[in-house]
């Protein structure tokens, strides 16, 4: 009886946590635009709520996470054999099935990007290529148009996946491009594209690339040493991405964050909002911490896949949006915390997790 | 693995102190209040605050224009991805609670108007759309044109009114 009790508590518990770690997850830049006029009217006089300028109520929250966090390190622990049996297949297709899911992601979001098929809220299509993302509009940096063809021809070579690893490196470089180009404002999105392409450096182009039927799988090939420590500060920077995020839209501009919620009519399950928000800050900062330390990279990896879906139904938008997420969210959740050997076989990963 | 040798753990370790240092700082930052930097951008304090008024008129063909009177405001087409809080920008035009236009000049063709009330405001943005905000909030000026029933080939300027609210 007490089992049942527990399990169904646990049935009640775990979809309300993943809503909200779904919406945490996914409200950056862009979801500003989507504020209609009188919601910004409204939005300038909402006031700071008391729950985020509470060094009591803040700190009462931080004790929580950290019990929590404590409680799924300790778990993941306990769970490991299990979690590395169920995920063996996921495991053996991972440096085949990874790669090429986060080349197709990653091209489609070069391509629209630099068709102007992905335009921020409110502007028309195939009207203003952007660089990588909706809001970095080309247009408002002279001199770089060119970056729109540009984007388009690597789009091209990661869907074909020619020459993945150099590709990889150029991505990461659009990524410090775009810094310099765009300012701090594009510190919300240069982790999320500058992991993907390090991560293609490590990988290669995976399954179903023009690479691995040309034999040029090998070029800038890491070694092992690099291929461990990459795969850390992959980990790492997608971990930054979600932390800068929480912080930056979420900590410290909660009436925004609450204003989407609205704006989305997302569930609050009879909370008051600034509850919900904080909770959603929370989740999205302990995920983003925990991917920064290597720990509990699956659960974290499913939970945001599930929130870029929840918030793209949510919000109306398309899932396009979060195409070089779900990339690497897919990846991190088939590799898990280590990027496995592409050598070891299907049956080594089930024999290593019995 | 126990939760006293979890608690010893680097990760935890790492995890807790991230958020004992955001439980921290956090309220110190949202102290002061100010409207989120992602939607709006604060004019400073010292600077004089653009003040902005509306008014309407209707061409022989039945078009209207809505000029924006800015004083203290310059209005440019140049757009930037990150701007200062200057009150330099454009302003952004919303009819009936929705936006029509991005005016880059003062004086905007709102193309012909069904006959019935029109709400027009007008909001000064700055150079990367961010909102405007000055010592009461947004920067923005309104209107109502009421536009009586009529054809379109009878129209007069005379039979229309537009009134700042």
């Amino acid at each position: 009886m007490k089992g049942h009790l527990q399990a169904s508590r646990v049935l009640e518990i775990v979809p309300l946590t993943l809503v909200f770690a779904f919406a945490a997850a996914t409200a950056s830049a862009h979801e500003a635009w989507l504020l209609t006029p009188a919601e910004i009217e409204a939005l300038v006089a909402e006031p700071m709520p008391a729950l985020f300028a509470s060094h009591l109520w803040l700190g009462v929250a931080a004790v929580i996470g950290a019990a929590l966090t404590m409680i799924a390190l300790i778990a993941e622990d306990r769970l490991r054999p299990h979690e590395q049996r169920i995920a063996a297949p996921l495991l053996a297709g991972a440096t085949a099935v990874g790669p090429m899911l986060l080349r197709f992601g990653m091209a489609i979001m070069l391509v629209l990007a630099g068709t102007g098929g992905l335009p921020r809220h409110g502007t028309a299509l195939w009207v203003e290529p952007t660089l990588l993302v909706p809001d970095m509009q080309l247009g408002l940096v002279f001199g770089w148009d060119w970056l729109a063809a540009a984007q388009i021809i690597l789009a091209l070579a990661l869907a074909v996946g020619l020459l993945a690893r150099p590709a990889g490196a150029l991505l990461i470089g659009l990524s410090f491009l775009g810094m310099m180009l765009f300012g701090a404002p594009f510190l919300a999105y240069a982790p999320h594209f500058a992991a993907p392409g390090l991560i293609l450096m490590l990988s290669g182009g995976g399954a179903m690339s023009l690479d691995r039927r040309l034999g040029l799988d090998d070029v800038l090939l890491p070694s092992p040493a690099a291929l461990k420590v990459g795969w850390r500060l992959s980990q790492i920077l997608v971990g930054a991405g979600f932390l800068y995020l929480a912080i930056a839209f979420k900590l410290t501009q909660p009436t925004l964050l609450i204003a989407i919620l609205d704006h989305g009519n997302l569930p609050t399950f009879g909370m008051p909002q600034p509850v919900v928000a904080l909770i959603m800050t929370g989740i999205e900062i302990i995920c983003g911490a925990l991917l920064i330390v290597g720990r509990l990279t699956r659960p974290v990896a499913l939970a945001i896949i599930a929130a870029i879906t929840t918030l793209a139904v949510g919000l109306g938008e398309t899932p396009l949006f979060h195409a070089n997420l779900y990339g690497i969210m897919v990846f991190l959740l088939m590799a898990g915390p280590a990027l496995p050997d592409a050598r070891v076989s299907f049956a080594g990963y089930r024999r290593a997790a019995t | 693995m126990s939760p006293a040798r979890t608690a010893r753990n680097p990760s935890f370790g790492l995890v807790a102190a991230m958020l004992a240092t955001l439980a921290v700082g956090a309220p110190l930052f949202n102290a002061e209040g100010a409207p989120p930097r992602s939607v709006f951008l604060q004019l400073p304090a010292d600077l004089p605050e653009p003040q902005v008024s509306l008014a309407a008129t209707r061409t022989a063909k039945g078009y209207w224009q809505l000029r924006i009177d800015a004083d203290g405001f310059r209005f440019t087409d140049l757009c930037l991805s990150d701007a200062a809080a200057i009150p330099v920008g454009h302003a952004h035009i919303i009819r009936n609670g929705v936006k029509v236009a991005s005016a880059f000049f003062p004086v905007v063709d709102l193309g012909q108007l069904p006959p019935g009330k029109h709400h027009v405001a007008a909001v000064l943005r700055g150079q990367d759309h961010r909102a405007l905000v000055g010592r009461s909030g947004l920067i923005k000026a309104d209107l109502l044109i009421v536009v009586p029933e009529s054809r379109p080939d009878s129209l007069h300027a005379a039979d229309a009114v537009a009134e700042s609210t």
